[in-house]
């Protein structure tokens, strides 16, 4: 179980305030979604909460930890991360690419993960042949091999077909039903969110 | 893979043709090959011996050099345009070596040359990756800082007057045309270590194709597996400019012919890298040499000319599209 809170945060990325002093408390063993239009700061903040960009002011906790006191290891083990956009111009395959840089318990999984999600029809194809929903379920499934008691993911279904979305969502829910703290950046619809436990909406505060 | 197995024994066979051919007919190439000793005075003896094979001994060890350089440079910056004359590697070399001739402190060719070098290329390297902010500002700065150093060799060389100011500008063209054994015994242990190093650091080099975030997020730093990429690169490029001067478009174009040839895996791609470097230096420095004897043509023309017309054909075959 692990908590996140998000305190006071303000967040500026080329002289340009993104975000001002914005709180939430992401609860733990529940799916939460941050909801917000294009700019209003999402995945910026989803960046931060990974460790990825400073933040101006403000504190962001995990379990009462400073997030900023935690070290790149630490934090490795405690979360795992699903960017958006991945363009990759190297023709590794789509097995080469989930397995790369995971450790022995993450590799035991793959095989399980690439079935869950679909993939096992394109694993040994080039990443750079693949669609756009394939290329971000690579990203998915290298974060679904990693036991972590954190996960965030950004747009994870932004690309996926209907029957995509459901497998992913229900491979979500059982993360969450093992305790799991799940972070979802999501566009503002809140109708489509039913699956989430938790809606925190950008543009309220 | 199996596409690139016949390298290994084309290699060979690429040497022994270079050796036979040049200004000078040569008398029983193999009968001298296989006997090192046999007739040490003969003119077919000195000529294998003394002039064609250093020469050929350096193509291959300088274009490994560059190839390994390039593909360390393309994975560790995760962009297919990256080669050491852009990331102002090369150019730092070739400054740091003209001031160690210019003052006399060292002749091109000599371990102190490669030491002048060393430091020029590494504070060059160092100068581009500080001032950048991202992967892809090392393309851009280090555009940059190229552009800067080389019209400072350029214009230090234009202002030259001395004696050795002919060899100078010929070694700033690039040529192997000043190769002698001695260059081989400084160029030989540097490529081993260096393909040493790069080979064990490969499998981390795979992982920059992530992108940066993506390998923190797994608890790895992509910003020092970059920096040792480069801190070796530095050395390649400075043993090779310091002792045959700047040699364009290998280094850039011999990974992505490699790439064609066994995938991204660095493992693989560093050595393939290397062959493929070594084998086109080769068959250029050949034809500089051999095609309108006596007369030497330029070799960075030459690489051009016959690199990239592969390069071309393998990006063609490996069938991307506009999108």
């Amino acid at each position: 179980m692990a908590l996140i809170k998000i305190d006071q945060v303000s967040i500026s990325r080329g002289g340009k305030s993104v975000i001002e002093q914005f709180s939430a408390t992401i609860e733990p063993g529940k799916i939460t979604a941050i909801i917000g239009p294009n700019g209003s700061g999402k995945s910026t903040l989803l960046s931060a909460i990974a460790g990825d960009l400073p933040i101006g002011a403000g504190e962001i906790t995990f379990d009462g930890r400073n997030l900023k006191e935690i070290s790149v290891a630490e934090q490795s083990a405690l979360r795992s991360v699903v960017l958006q956009n991945r363009n990759y111009w190297l023709s590794y395959s789509t097995r080469e690419l989930i397995e790369m840089g995971q450790g022995p318990d993450e590799l035991l999984r793959v095989d399980a993960v690439m079935q869950a999600l679909d993939m096992k029809r394109f694993e040994n194809q080039s990443v750079t042949t693949l669609s756009g929903g394939e290329a971000q379920r690579i990203e998915i499934a290298r974060a679904l091999i990693r036991d972590t008691p954190i996960y965030l993911l950004d747009e994870p279904l932004s690309a996926q077909d209907v029957a995509s979305k459901a497998r992913i969502i229900a491979l979500l829910k059982g993360l969450r039903d093992k305790g799991k703290t799940i972070l979802v950046i999501a566009h503002i619809d809140k109708n489509s969110l039913t699956w989430c436990d938790q809606i925190i909406d950008t543009l309220a505060q | 893979m199996k596409k690139a197995l016949p390298l290994i024994f084309l290699l060979p066979i690429i040497a022994i043709a270079a050796l036979s051919l040049g200004a000078t007919d040569v008398s029983e190439l193999f009968r001298y090959l296989f006997n090192p000793w046999l007739n040490p005075e003969s003119a077919s003896h000195q000529i294998i011996w003394q002039i064609r094979a250093p020469r050929v001994g350096a193509a291959i060890l300088v274009g490994a050099a560059l190839g390994i350089a390039g593909s360390l440079a393309q994975s560790s910056t995760n962009n297919p345009l990256a080669d050491p004359a852009i990331l102002g590697t090369s150019a730092g070399a070739a400054l740091g070596v003209l001031l160690g001739v210019l003052t006399n402190v060292v002749t091109i060719g000599s371990i102190g040359a490669v030491v002048c070098a060393a430091i020029g290329a590494m504070a060059a390297t160092v100068l581009t990756f500080s001032l950048a902010r991202s992967a892809l500002q090392l393309i851009t700065i280090g555009i940059g800082v190229s552009a800067i150093l080389n019209a400072v060799v350029g214009l230090t060389l234009s202002a030259v007057n001395r004696p050795d100011a002919r060899s100078i500008s010929f070694w700033s063209f690039g040529s192997l045309s000043l190769v002698t054994t001695k260059t081989l015994y400084v160029l030989l242990p540097v490529l081993i270590i260096g393909a040493v190093i790069a080979w064990k650091s490969a499998p981390t080099l795979d992982l920059l194709s992530l992108g940066d975030a993506s390998v923190r997020h797994i608890g790895h730093n992509a910003q020092r597996v970059r920096f040792r990429a480069f801190a070796i690169l530095a050395v390649l490029v400075a043993v090779t400019v310091s002792s045959v001067g700047a040699i364009a478009f290998l280094a850039l174009a011999a990974p992505h012919i490699a790439r064609y040839l066994c995938g991204p895996r660095n493992r693989v791609l560093v050595i393939y890298s290397g062959l493929v470097g070594a084998m086109i230096l080769l068959i250029a420095d050949t034809a500089a040499r051999a095609l309108i004897p006596p007369f030497e043509l330029p070799i960075g023309l030459l690489t051009s000319l016959i690199g990239a017309p592969i390069l071309i054909a393998t990006l063609k075959k490996s069938g991307d599209v506009w999108r």
